[in-house]
């Protein structure tokens, strides 16, 4: 059996150790003047395996700086997903700018298109689900960062499948919180091109902040969640990676928007993936 | 096709070159070498004049040749060079004749106001014109970060040359990206140049002789890059006696050992390197961080050995590399290897040849994982040049320079090796392979008196060469079709004409007027993810799918000197235009990647600025003002909806002030001051959330500024004795905050709200380094 930790490269805080040899490098925060776009439509599909709810998300930019209340919901958009045998499904405003499907569940192998009318504008994407990859089996490490924070390092192991060209991403929940709550939780993508067909170790890292920043408790139940994505969501999250604050280096290239699906200018993007997920107690 | 053009123009060469036989009767050749007396070392730039109402001259070359010929007849002979007493000598030119000078120099003594030696007009009455050269004075004197001399960051304080980013040693020269500089030690191209990922040069300056930066009217000699050159030439050792400097500074230390092989024949230099950040992490208790590898080194060697009169051989050799392992997690160590072996040979006594066999290797290993599941990534680009260089002084009024160059380049864009136990699968992207072959002619000539024109062609071509699999894609960057090639199989071949003219037109004694047109190609090509020099960049050839950048410029320029030429000025507008340069794909996998091609779009560029600068050469007191007027613009079909955007490297304004003070035989003061425009950033107009988190939108590339960058550096020498000095440092002595990046971040507190963090990394530094020399 092979085994490998491949997400070392990624972590940029590496490259910087050199900085912190030569140098003291110091921060402050400072005022700019940032123009106001015009607003401008993003789209957020999210198409599953499972029979949880198919959801399209329509909203409009905001202003930066101002503060989330401003990104405005886009109502009364025309919304359908249909996959490459004909099915066709129409989701229902739940909410403003919420648009979901109760009974619409994926199957992996088809492709999808997602078509959005909006203000007599139309915008689609395809995406495809790709088979399913199931975790094998969830450990924990803890791990003493240097300025005292606890971290865990959450190790998750599956096997990638023989053909070349998988992509995942692995999201961490904690408890009943919706995915991505987890403050400064990076986004977790991996592929197979340095291991195709192998056994994979992949480290997923969650710190517990001390006092009131605390995310994560001992007793918590953490559930990840290894989500089989096409190659199009796999490079929307990398590029979305790249230009997150958090995960961002200083010196990468000019920032981009991220790299969509969707046509006719819109943001966001659309994705089928299939979603395996497997819980582990922290201790 | 490339053989005709080759043959056709070493036939006109062959036309010209027997003129050499029909020089008139009554004139005749002296020739020979300009050397320091003390050491020996060959001169560059040295000028042999007779003095008179209408002075004769010539210029030693890069290895100290010169020949004046001159009518018959008894004439007053003066050899200059700065730093150096001039010598004058009366001779009698009655026959062709071998005369090798040697200058003493001058130190430089307490209150004396005027300074003999080269007090000429060169840089007024030279057809060189947008370049400099560095005096080793200047290089020793200049304020720079941790007290570590650098000809890269020093460089960076003339006009027309920009630094990359705080403390980098990456530049841009005259709206240039960073790769287009053609940077040679030895004649060796150098592909990466920096240490400790850009802070640091590799160039140790302890082994430099002699430093030229072109960034305009670059002559016929030089091709491959597209916006400047810049030609490192190291010392020779000394040919007299031993001896040794060296320098204990507060990252690194240097030791040079020198001498004599066979007295006045040839002599060795052998110069070294070291940084010992890493010393002080082995004190850290964290069993991590003292475990901790982080450091570089630097050899430079060199020996020369005349074989008789005419000949001398020169072998030189230069090996780098940085070291940077965490252990358990991965180790990083990269470097560049670079061996010429010359041979110089003077026929009769205007004919100047060298031939050169150049080798050049840059190359970066990755290693990840721990124990068995350890695995590498290799990567680098490998060099075997071949080179020749002729110099003709026909008359003085006639220099002919020409010569042939090939490369063999061999690209290893990636490869991953692992223990079988290893979890990575072993794989490699395709070697590639190209040849690039040049010929160049250039000829000055003085056109009566006001005139001297100097023209040239270089004809460059670049062949992909097999074995390898040429790909083709559709316009979605996916494979459609794909034909393996053969070893040695001419898959694609690219060829540039490239006219470079200059023209002096003489306005009187102290002032002139220069233009230059100058083409270049490029047809390698740096690839990096970061706005830093990185040693993961990926340099890729021209081929199927990446196209040659060229470029083309136009300089005029208005060169007065005042005061005997203690004061030089100069004015130089320039105007470039790029056509080809690259830009890829937002997130682009460049490692292990066999279709990087797929990923890369081409646009076009444009710089114009004007150049204004003083210097004062001369007396206790020295330095220049340089001020740079610039706009820089990229245009690509797929960015910032097909709009022209100011580059990266655009800057407005651009300010370095440079002063030198030799107060006493003990003490020297130094200070230099820059300012310059912001780089051109992009920053978001808007954010929306994505999976619940906010996502800053991007709408006009490089649509913002970052602060203007501005600081002051300070420094002293107090010199114990001609053997040992102290020098004490202060970077950014106002501690000004320049911004190296702004970021934007939620607040920790209140996630709704974003704020912008300005990081600053070097802020006030002062430092201390000892250097002896015995």
């Amino acid at each position: 059996m092979k085994t490998i930790i491949l997400n070392i490269w990624r972590n940029k805080e590496f490259f910087f150790i050199p900085l912190l040899v030569f140098a003291v490098s110091c921060q402050k925060i400072v005022s700019i003047d940032l123009n106001a776009a015009a607003p401008h439509i993003v789209i957020e599909g999210n198409l599953t395996d499972q029979l949880d709810t198919a959801s399209v998300v329509i909203s409009k930019t905001g202003t930066y700086f101002v503060s989330s209340v401003n990104v405005p919901p886009v109502s009364h958009a025309l919304v359908t997903i249909t996959d490459d045998l004909g099915n066709s499904d129409t989701l229902k405003e739940i909410r403003s700018g919420n648009y979901q499907s109760a009974t619409l569940k994926g199957v992996t192998g088809r492709r999808y298109t997602l078509k959005v009318v909006s203000e007599s504008e139309v915008y689609s994407a395809i995406s495809y689900m790709p088979k399913k990859v199931t975790i094998d089996s969830l450990y924990v490490k803890p791990v003493h960062e240097r300025d005292g924070d606890i971290g865990y390092d959450i190790y998750v192991l599956f096997k990638d499948p023989q053909e070349s060209g998988n992509y995942y991403r692995i999201r961490p929940r904690v408890n009943s919180l919706p995915p991505d709550s987890i403050q400064g939780a990076r986004t977790f993508l991996y592929n197979d091109k340095l291991a195709n067909g192998n056994e994979i170790t992949e480290r997923i890292s969650i710190r517990i902040r001390s006092g009131e920043r605390r995310t994560v408790n001992i007793g918590d139940t953490i559930t990840v969640d290894l989500l089989s994505v096409d190659q199009a969501t796999y490079e929307f999250y990398k590029t979305l990676q790249a230009i997150r604050s958090s995960d961002r280096s200083p010196t990468s290239l000019s920032p981009a928007n991220p790299n969509t699906n969707l046509s006719n200018g819109s943001l966001g993007y659309f994705a089928a993936y299939s979603v395996d997920s497997k819980k582990i107690i922290l201790q | 096709m490339k053989i005709n053009k080759l043959g056709f123009l070493l036939l006109i060469l062959s036309m010209i070159i027997p003129q050499r036989h029909s020089v008139a009767a009554d004139k005749f050749t002296i020739s020979g070498i300009i050397k320091n007396k003390e050491n020996g070392e060959a001169l560059i730039g040295a000028i042999i004049s007779t003095k008179g109402v209408k002075p004769i001259g010539a210029v030693s070359n890069a290895y100290g040749f010169y020949s004046l010929t001159l009518l018959e007849g008894t004439y007053i002979v003066q050899a200059q060079f700065l730093g150096y007493k001039t010598q004058m000598d009366t001779i009698l030119v009655d026959r062709n004749q071998k005369m090798n000078i040697e200058l003493t120099p001058e130190p430089i003594k307490v209150r004396e106001v005027v300074i003999t030696g080269e007090r000429t007009n060169i840089n007024v009455s030279s057809t060189e014109m947008s370049a400099s050269k560095l005096q080793i004075h200047d290089l020793q004197s200049i304020p720079v970060l941790l007290g570590e001399k650098d000809i890269l960051k020093t460089i960076q304080l003339l006009p027309g040359i920009k630094s990359a980013g705080e403390g980098n040693t990456g530049f841009y020269a005259r709206g240039g990206r960073t790769d287009q500089n053609l940077i040679v030690l030895d004649e060796a191209p150098v592909y990466n140049s920096s240490h400790a990922l850009g802070f640091l040069s590799v160039f140790n300056s302890d082994a430099i002789k002699d430093v030229t930066v072109i960034t305009g009217g670059i002559p016929a000699e030089y091709g491959g890059r597209l916006s400047s050159v810049l030609d490192i030439k190291t010392d020779d050792g000394n040919m007299k006696e031993f001896g040794m400097k060296g320098g204990i500074g507060l990252i690194s230390s240097r030791l040079t050992v020198q001498g004599p092989i066979v007295k006045d024949e040839g002599s060795f230099i052998v110069s070294m390197r070291r940084t010992y950040a890493d010393v002080f992490l082995k004190l850290s208790s964290d069993t991590t961080i003292n475990k901790t590898s982080i450091y570089f080194y630097d050899l430079n060697m060199k020996a020369n050995y005349a074989l008789g009169e005419k000949d001398r051989v020169f072998l030189s050799g230069y090996f780098g590399r940085d070291n940077f392992n965490y252990p358990n997690v991965f180790g990083f160590n990269w470097g560049n290897a670079t061996a010429t072996a010359r041979w110089n040979h003077i026929y009769g006594d205007k004919f100047f040849a060298n031939t050169s066999f150049i080798y050049s290797n840059y190359e970066y290993t990755n290693t990840l994982g721990t124990g068995t599941s350890q695995f590498t990534i290799n990567s680098g680009i490998q060099d075997i040049n071949g080179k020749m260089d002729f110099e003709y002084f026909m008359n003085s009024e006639n220099t002919l320079l020409f010569g042939l160059n090939s490369i063999y380049h061999t690209f290893i864009p990636g490869t991953l090796t692992s223990a079988s136990s290893s979890p990575s699968n072993a794989q490699s992207v395709e070697h590639k392979y190209a040849l690039e072959n040049a010929a160049y002619l250039s000829h000055e000539i003085e056109v009566g008196t006001g005139l001297k024109i100097n023209y040239g062609l270089r004809l460059a071509a670049f062949t992909q060469l097999g074995p390898g699999t040429a790909y083709t894609y559709d316009v979605n960057g996916d494979v459609i079709d794909s034909t393996v090639h053969s070893s040695g199989k001419n898959i694609k071949t690219f060829t540039s004409l490239e006219p470079r003219i200059s023209a002096n037109i003489s306005v009187d004694e102290e002032s002139s007027i220069k233009v230059s047109f100058t083409r270049t190609a490029q047809f390698l090509h740096l690839l990096s993810n970061s706005t830093t020099t990185n040693p993961s960049d990926l340099w890729v050839p021209s081929s199927n799918n990446v196209k040659p950048q060229y470029a083309d410029q136009i300089a005029l320029g208005y060169f007065r000197n005042f005061e005997e030429n203690e004061f030089e000025t100069s004015v130089e507008l320039y105007y470039k235009n790029m056509q080809n340069i690259i830009d890829y794909k937002n997130g682009a996998d460049l490692q292990l990647n066999p279709n990087v091609e797929s990923l890369l779009s081409y646009g076009k560029g444009w710089s114009y600025g004007v150049e204004f600068l003083v210097k004062k050469r001369f007396g206790q007191f020295t330095g220049w003002v340089g001020y740079t007027w610039s706009k820089t613009e990229e245009q690509f079909d797929k960015i910032n909806n097909g709009n022209p955007f100011p580059a990266r490297q655009d800057r407005t304004h651009d300010i370095s002030i440079v002063a030198m003070y030799d107060y006493d035989s003990q003490w020297k003061f130094s200070a230099t001051w820059v300012y310059y425009t912001g780089n051109a950033v992009t920053f978001p107009s808007g954010n929306y959330f994505i999976d619940g988190r906010l996502v800053p939108y991007y709408t006009e590339r490089n649509g913002y500024r970052m602060p203007a960058y501005h600081r002051l550096d300070l420094s002293a020498t107090y010199s114990f004795s001609e053997k040992s000095n102290l020098n004490f440092s202060i970077y950014n002595a106002y501690d000004r905050w320049n911004p190296y990046s702004i970021a934007f971040r939620q607040n920790i507190n209140d996630p709704t709200k974003t704020e912008a963090v300005q990081t600053t990394i070097f802020p006030i530094i002062p430092s201390l380094t000892y250097n002896f020399n015995f």
